[in-house]
């Protein structure tokens, strides 16, 4: 009986979170029209092809910069490791529809980089020297780019809390450096780093904003132009299950791909690894890596953005920002403390359960990441509705449902961060303790919650900026004359009107830097005691 | 213990902003969704409140998204005003049977009938051209005030044109016009050459259509007009407005039916519970001074023939004639034009 009643959160958690997928995926129920055949013959290969692309380009751009970035931070002393240890961080501050329009502001024919290298160069103004970035390949790049601090936390929080041991026993065994990296670590923090891909990946195949932008036809670019160009909603939400369904099966094969492998620590010994100091090239070199990405993911874009502000002399930093500036703030915290009180109450369950079945119903929740935005903002209209009816409250158009919109959207996000947070507590400390008499409550609250405080912090962190920069669901679910940053910006980029939406862009960049900075504080913090 | 005092202080801080979004129901108001967001509407409602008392909240957004929620909120769906940008949108919202009548002797009075949609259920505020703007070193100027949309398939215009993304509603209400005027068949035929004659791949919005063509990428362009009124008057910076001083600008098809129209336009929802406001309100929209207001912030042409154009509009020209078909029919040719340029092979 005991184990029923412990198990029910997840059950119902499960099932709310769902309920917008659910409507989503009733119109597979319906008739499907005769736009399949149009779409199948025309453009649907193309758009898969399109996504396809993009998945692979991404992953792998993101695993080279996170994971090589992480491993020389986590592994390596050299001059400026501290900035970069957080700076690395940064790029996550812009929003990839923003980074975007910022590329296209600096490298279209008329941008700013050319304009620049026109007037150092003497060039006649017809010439470009710049490639176009409205391609695929500038899509892999603006993504890579702002993407890659979820491998880069995820990997660097992994390849810390590795032993020191392992890797002493690789050396000793004379693997070099280069093979202990590739034999033990890199498969140690495996399912970290899948794990993280998979929320890039998610995050790549249900972007509008970036592809809209370079006109890259892919699958969800897809979906709105079924839904608002034939105007056929059924079909629309026909192709978003679709694509749900590819996350689930992805979610599958991870899944799969390590049954049987138990990956939580069981070491005992938690001595530190010893960092090695980088002399010479060496040293060169790693400052070259790490910079890098600082530099692409937001330097550049950032100081576009900065340009384009003080170039229009807006008043937007006078007048407007403040309210925004709270309002993308306080509800990004009050969401990121509900999902993240869930997130620990169901992977504290699946830990003391320890069955397979709740931790892959866990996995399902973690799938509304990979539905778009408006997508699942009409989900939950749907859902709300229903409510308003059954009941006398009306929640329609109140904050709730965006709220909800967003810990149903970004449960992934902390989720990962929890879920790994209790994959390195050893299952000797919960056995120790409960031998020793304490009950599953207090071995949460004595062992498991202090272990965890990185984790929380890192799943706040993420899970606040990703609300600060969410706008699809944001845009068509808030109340009366309530607007926050990314809708401000996005009134502006929309129309390409990016000198006045730049503004509101850095208050966006401004709102997720206060994330990090309390984070950097609390982990430098931590380092003292 | 540090923790449960912050997650106290948020749960307050949570309580207080819901406040003001539920018990605003004691004054007279006005609920409008809109997709218009342009910083000059905000004046526009404080105009109104200042005027009458009564109370303007807003939401903008996405037209087809803000129709959805629209759809989803059913009977609780607290706006009286939808506000859009197509005519396509609009008859989209009317044939599902989301508007009602708006009964205003004033708006029948003043607004031509061309502007006014079935039964009166929504209204045009103000109008859009679709215009050609072209290089002057590359077209013969004379030549170009004759042109026509469907002169664009020929091979004259190799590689020449530069025109935004199918996915965009101002060209499918353009191909939705073609097809109205022109039959399905032929208008497939003529996507067929009009696209072969691309300089690039479809990218950017109308602005950087201008942009493409002050530059050099191609020779001429599709855009809405009121885009260049944007970018001349310098509000967008230098650059954009000294492009567009080197660009000219074609009214097309001025030898025949005239130039593709199109309206942001304003309805009263089914369920408005504020519907004597909601009139009121549509009616201030049609007062002079706040369509002059509107056009010389958004440069669109005005739907009331007592307002002048904006001065910067007046120099794109003004020989032109308009197409006078009925806007609703934009809607219904919708899906087709977007089929056929799907078939076309139209990014």
């Amino acid at each position: 009986m005991k184990n029923s009643f412990s198990l029910s959160p997840i059950f119902l958690v499960a099932i709310i979170f769902s309920l917008p997928a659910i409507f989503i995926f009733l119109s597979l129920a319906q008739d499907f029209s005769s736009n399949w055949m149009h779409l199948v013959d025309t453009v649907l290969p193309e758009y898969l092809l399109n996504s396809l692309k993009l998945f692979i380009g991404v992953s792998i751009g993101v695993f080279i910069l996170g994971v090589s970035t992480a491993w020389i931070i986590s592994t390596c002393e050299f001059r400026g490791k501290k900035f970069f240890s957080w700076a690395l961080i940064l790029p996550f501050a812009i929003p990839p529809y923003i980074m975007s329009y910022a590329f296209t502001g600096l490298f279209d024919s008329y941008g700013s980089a050319n304009d620049l290298a026109r007037f150092i160069f003497q060039l006649d103004p017809e010439t470009v020297l710049f490639p176009s970035v409205r391609n695929i390949t500038g899509a892999i790049i603006i993504f890579s780019f702002t993407l890659y601090p979820y491998v880069f936390l995820i990997s660097q929080t992994s390849f810390l809390n590795q032993s020191r041991d392992i890797f002493d026993v690789s050396r000793t065994l004379g693997l070099s450096r280069f093979k202990t990296f590739f034999k033990v670590a890199l498969p140690i923090a495996r399912p970290s780093i899948v794990a993280a891909l998979m929320l890039v990946g998610m995050e790549v195949l249900s972007d509008f904003g970036a592809v809209e932008h370079f006109a890259i036809p892919t699958f969800t670019s897809g979906i709105f132009r079924t839904w608002f160009g034939l105007n056929d909603l059924t079909t629309a939400k026909q192709l978003a299950s679709i694509l749900f369904m590819i996350f689930l099966f992805l979610i599958l094969i991870e899944k799969y791909s390590r049954r049987k492998i138990l990956y939580t620590s069981n070491s005992t010994s938690n001595r530190e690894l010893v960092p090695t100091p980088l002399k010479g090239y060496k040293e060169f070199f790693a400052i070259i890596v790490c910079s890098l990405p600082i530099f692409i993911g937001f330097f550049i874009p950032f100081v576009q953005l900065l340009y384009w502000t003080i170039f229009h002399e807006s008043t937007f930093f006078s007048s407007d920002f403040i309210s925004l500036i709270t309002n993308s703030l306080s509800l990004a915290a009050i969401s990121s403390i509900i999902c993240l009180s869930i997130a620990t109450i169901i992977n504290y369950i699946i830990r003391i359960e320890k069955n397979n079945f709740l931790s892959f119903i866990n996995k399902i929740i973690t799938s509304g990441y990979g539905i778009p935005g408006i997508v699942l903002a009409l989900g939950v209209l749907n859902l709300f509705l229903m409510l308003d009816n059954l009941s006398n409250i009306i929640l329609t158009g109140s904050l709730i449902g965006l709220i909800f919109a967003y810990c149903v959207k970004f449960y992934a996000v902390t989720n990962s961060s929890i879920s790994s947070g209790f994959k390195k507590i050893s299952i000797n400390l919960d056995n120790v303790a409960s031998s020793l008499g304490s009950p599953n409550r207090r071995i949460l609250k004595s062992i498991h919650l202090p272990l965890l405080k990185s984790s929380f912090l890192i799943g706040t962190l993420v899970f606040m900026i990703e609300v600060i920069k969410e706008l699809p669901a944001t845009l068509i679910l808030r109340p009366f004359n309530f607007n926050t940053l990314s809708v401000s910006a996005y009134n502006f980029a929309s129309d390409e009107r990016m000198i006045e939406a730049a503004a509101p862009s850095i208050g966006i960049v401004i709102a997720c830097l206060i994330p990090i900075i309390i984070l950097i504080k609390l982990i430098g913090k931590d380092e003292i005691e | 213990m540090s923790i449960i005092s912050v997650v106290k202080k948020l749960l307050v801080l949570f309580f207080i902003l819901l406040l003001p979004y539920q018990d605003s129901l004691s004054q007279e108001e006005v609920n409008i969704y809109t997709s218009r967001h342009y910083d000059s509407d905000i004046k526009i409602y404080e105009e109104f409140e200042n005027r009458t008392g009564i109370k303007v909240n807003y939401i903008t957004g996405k037209g087809n998204a803000l129709f959805e929620r629209i759809k989803s909120e059913g009977k609780n769906c607290p706006a009286d005003i939808f506000i859009t940008v197509d005519a396509g949108n609009l008859w989209k919202v009317e044939k599902e049977g989301y508007f009602q009548k708006i009964k205003s002797d004033k708006i029948a009075k003043l607004l031509d009938k061309r502007f006014i949609g079935p039964d009166a259920k929504w209204i045009g505020i103000a109008k859009r051209f679709r215009v050609i703007v072209y290089n002057s070193d590359k077209f013969d100027k004379n030549k170009m005030q004759n042109i026509s949309y469907e002169d664009l398939a020929s091979n004259d215009f190799k590689n020449k044109i530069a025109i935004r993304s199918s996915s965009n509603i101002y060209n499918q209400s353009l191909i939705a016009s073609l097809i109205y005027h022109n039959g399905e068949s032929k208008t497939k035929k003529w996507l067929k050459g009009f696209v072969s004659n691309f300089s690039r791949k479809p990218q950017g919005n109308d602005r950087a259509q201008v942009m493409a063509v002050a530059y050099g990428e191609a020779d001429l362009a599709i855009v809405n007009h009121y885009y260049l009124g944007i970018m001349l008057s310098g509000k967008s910076g230098e650059k954009q407005k000294s492009a567009a001083e080197k660009i000219l600008v074609a009214f097309p098809n001025t030898n025949n039916r005239g130039v593709h129209v199109n309206i942001s336009g304003a309805g009263i929802l089914k369920n408005s519970k504020n519907y004597n406001n909601a009139v009121k309100y549509i009616e201030f929209l049609l007062e002079e001074d706040i369509q002059k207001h509107i056009i010389s912030n958004t440069y669109e042409y005005p739907i009331i023939d007592t307002v002048e154009p904006s001065p910067v509009i007046k120099r794109l020209g003004s020989n032109y004639k308009e197409d006078k078909l009925k806007v609703k029919e934009l809607g219904i040719n919708n899906p087709k034009a977007v089929r056929l340029m799907d078939r076309a092979g139209w990014k």
